[in-house]
């Protein structure tokens, strides 16, 4: 544990003189470079800034001297570094700049990197710790050269740190060929909650956005999407490629995925819906055909249904052949052979009732229903007096098109305060 | 093509708003007072001035707007990418300070123009305090750009001020587009006043302000047309009010030898027999606009931009505890503004001076800052500045430093005088 919190810091390490075995002055620290790819995270090497340019120095072949400079064991493991490696610098890419805190779920900035010596086959390497994003890092930077070393590290000490764990912590960094590096690839990410995700890019620069969320799984892409704020939204679509943005929206929930259209100029929408699939691209278009404040403009057109004559068994067929997220599902609909509406069944009623219970005999006394030109306020007063789940949407012949879910009418009431 | 004109023209609304805010705010008491004393002083032949520093005040601002919407960080999250925290610390020790000295500036302001309605400033200036903090901290950033945008349609009331107060308009109009000649030069205090009026009209805050602004609205590249049209628009506008309110004080004051204006309320209470209670109403009336319009904005500006400098959370929409040094920092400047104008003696002039030439500072700093980052391709792509801008930025940059340089010489030796 002693041994732990006496690692170097990145700072105070930065700009050692780095000795030959014979003692002789040969460079100094410039940075520290750390692998992407299969090595991800790992220090692949310290920089060293020389007469002969920069080179590249695996840290195993570095000791730590007790006067507090850095010894080579041979020059022999040396090589120039090119610049096209792919490497995270850690002063240059990460210090100073915006990371993402899995764990805390948001964007911090990086004030230092605490790294680590540790014994590896009867030598010394050195590894990433942490990252300090407190007050702990920035003073240490700031007092540096102002204040004598050894003195600065026991005042630093003194305050208490902030940190990440290095495993916790994603980096974003753009380069200038546009090429992103990270430095895990993004699983850990892709497990928070799309709300989170949502946050989190809501926080990013457009360029570290456009990566983040075009490396991300569609499914969870379109997730985090429809999370985001509408403005946002739109400027992230527009700045992927239609191909791309089309995979996303495909995976977006219908309703969403019209809005969405909806707010992108025309031409920009079209190129969009032209990349995706023809039947999930044929439900976006009807939705866009109706006004955004209406009751259709708010639905969702992927909803489950019945024939009125089913059993509860065929209701539970119908949920297992639905293609939407089940989790989102409250009740089933039951229709006649015209697709009119004729009940709703709510799912807990369902799952109640024996398996060759008449889904009829469950349905709610009175359906209650609204058209698909409703206004939103309309909705909206509906599921409050009657305390709705869901609402079905029909149209002037009495059939039933979509459903209106309580988050949409959450979202459209919490846009109005 | 309804649909397409009916875009095209919200598109712009909705786009215009930081540019069009930011040159607005920029006519706070500070600068509707040095444009007074200009008119109060010399006439109409300081009139001259505005057309450069129009320009001057787009390509600043224009670039601040271009970076803002290419990188989508603000400038205080640049300059501590590429310079580093020291630098940034530093950058922003110094911009508390001078905004901290602009927002006494503010409310010194307010309560100057409501003592001209005969209310005592121990009651405005508390109360609007309160009213500022509140329009932050409980409204919502779209609610609260809406009412800025609505108080900068209110400084039309010095325009019209100007037309009441019956001005030579040839005159006027001349000595716009012409080099006064070498007799208005050698008149004591004459290019003080110059380098006053430039210094006052480009402040470091505003590039931060702007350029945050810009990011916050998430303006994509595409639509970058209609942000620097609002640039444009705003500066241009600005700098219309500010011609005014020359002319206005040129034409009534300057004409009947009353020179000498301490505070701008001076002015408007100079103006009352001269050009009669309308004029004065609305000179009052936009000074108090002006005054609590850029003590909402101010605060406010600063506390984002060293936040987000510092990598501290920010932001109106997070709460106290979520935020902690981001309240702090907003509530601490307007509670230390509110108290030094109530303080009786306090040294105020002293003090205005003081923070005006740390303004001269940083100004050149900041703007020398944003050159450098602003032609870094691995920033800004293909939108770094060509080649014929970057001439007239440089030389906007050299003249402004110059100019402050000369304006904080003169300030701290006045000051030493004292």
């Amino acid at each position: 544990m002693n041994e732990k919190r006496n690692g170097p810091s990145l700072t105070l390490l930065l700009g050692t003189p780095v000795t030959e075995p014979q003692g002789s002055l040969f460079g100094r620290l410039k940075d520290i470079a750390v692998a992407t790819g299969a090595d991800a995270g790992r220090i692949a090497g310290l920089v060293l800034k020389t007469k002969q340019g920069l080179e590249l120095v695996p840290a195993t072949e570095v000791r730590s001297t007790p006067s507090g400079m850095l010894e080579l064991r041979s020059t022999d493991a040396l090589r120039p570094l090119r610049g096209d490696e792919n490497f995270i610098l850690l002063k240059q890419d990460l210090l100073d700049r915006q990371i993402i805190d899995v764990h805390g779920r948001k964007v911090v900035r990086v004030n230092d990197v605490d790294l680590q010596w540790f014994s590896r086959d009867e030598k010394q390497d050195l590894r990433v710790r942490e990252v300090e994003v407190g007050l702990r890092g920035a003073v240490r930077r700031l007092l540096l050269g102002v204040v004598p070393r050894n003195a600065l590290d026991m005042l630093a000490r003194k305050i208490p740190a902030r940190v990440i764990p290095w495993e916790f912590v994603d980096v974003i960094e753009v380069d200038p060929a546009r090429r992103v590096k990270l430095k895990i690839e993004h699983d850990r990410l892709a497990q928070l909650h799309p709300s989170d995700i949502a946050d989190i890019l809501e926080e990013l620069a457009p360029a570290e956005r456009e990566a983040i969320l075009t490396t991300l799984d569609e499914e969870v892409a379109a997730e985090a999407l429809e999370e985001v704020e509408p403005k946002l939204q739109k400027a992230l679509v527009e700045s992927l490629d239609s191909e791309t943005a089309a995979g996303i929206v495909e995976e977006m929930d219908p309703g969403a995925a019209a809005d969405l259209l909806a707010e992108l100029p025309e031409e920009r929408s079209e190129a969009i819906l032209e990349e995706m699939d023809p039947e999930e691209r044929q439900e976006v278009e009807d939705l866009l055909e109706f006004r955004e404040d209406s009751a259709a403009g708010r639905m969702t057109p992927a909803f489950v249904q019945a024939p009125f004559e089913a059993t509860v068994a065929d209701g539970v067929e119908a949920l297992r052949a639905f293609e939407g997220s089940p989790e989102s599902i409250t009740e089933v609909y039951l229709v006649d052979e015209q697709g009119i509406l004729k009940g709703v069944v709510p799912l807990g009623r369902m799952v109640l009732a024996k398996p060759a219970t008449r889904l009829a005999v469950l349905t709610e006394q009175r359906v209650i229903s609204c058209k698909a030109d409703d206004h939103q306020n309309y909705v909206a007063e509906l599921f409050d007096k009657y305390n709705l789940r869901a609402l079905p949407v029909v149209n002037e012949e009495g059939r039933l098109v979509g459903i209106v879910e309580a988050d949409h009418v959450i979202a459209f009431l919490r846009d109005k305060i | 093509m309804l649909r397409r004109w009916r875009t095209r023209i919200l598109l712009f609304l909705a786009v215009l708003g930081p540019g069009f805010i930011t040159a607005n705010v920029d006519n706070d008491p500070n600068g509707i007072l040095t444009y007074s004393q200009s008119g109060a002083q010399f006439g109409y032949s300081l009139l001259w001035t505005i057309i450069p520093i129009t320009l001057a005040l787009i390509i600043v601002q224009e670039m601040c707007a271009r970076m803002g919407v290419v990188t989508g960080k603000g400038l205080s999250d640049l300059i501590r990418e590429e310079f580093g925290l020291r630098m940034t610390v530093l950058i922003m020790a110094l911009l508390v300070i001078v905004n901290f000295g602009n927002v006494i500036g503010e409310f010194a302001g307010i309560a100057g123009s409501l003592q001209l309605f005969h209310l005592s400033k121990y009651i405005s200036v508390p109360i609007c305090a309160l009213l500022v903090w509140l329009l932050a901290v409980r409204g919502d950033y779209k609610s609260v750009e809406k009412i800025f945008l609505a108080a900068s349609v209110f400084y039309i009331a010095y325009i019209i001020t100007g037309v009441i107060s019956g001005p030579s308009w040839r005159t006027a109009i001349v000595a716009t587009v012409k080099l006064p000649g070498k007799s208005a030069w050698s008149q004591p205090g004459y290019i003080f006043m110059v380098v006053s009026v430039i210094g006052t009209t480009i402040a470091p805050w505003m590039q931060f302000y702007l350029q945050s602004s810009i990011v916050e609205k998430g303006v994509s590249i595409r639509n970058y047309a209609a942000t620097r049209l609002d640039v444009i628009v705003g500066s241009i506008f600005t700098d219309v009010v500010a011609w005014f309110i020359i002319v206005a004080c040129a034409a009534t004051l300057w004409a009947h030898g009353m020179g000498n204006i301490g505070v701008p309320a001076d002015a408007a209470e100079a103006m009352k027999p001269l050009a009669g209670a309308y004029a004065f109403l609305l000179f009052a009336f936009g000074l108090f606009n002006a005054s609590f319009f850029a003590a909402s904005v101010l605060p406010l500006s600063t506390a984002y931009t060293v936040c987000e400098g510092l990598g501290l959370e920010s932001g109106v929409d997070k709460s106290f505890r979520e935020a902690p040094v981001f309240y702090w920092l907003y509530t601490l400047l307007i509670a230390g503004g509110t108290a030094v104008v109530l303080i009786p003696d306090f040294p105020l002039v002293q003090f205005s001076i003081f923070s005006q030439a740390l303004n001269g500072v940083l100004l050149p700093i900041v703007i020398v800052f944003m050159l450098f980052l602003i032609n870094r391709e691995d920033l800004m792509g293909k939108h770094v500045n060509s080649a014929w801008f970057n001439a007239a930025a440089w030389l906007t940059a050299i003249i402004v430093t110059i100019l402050s340089g000369i304006l904080v010489v003169q300030q701290v030796a006045g000051a030493w005088k004292h």
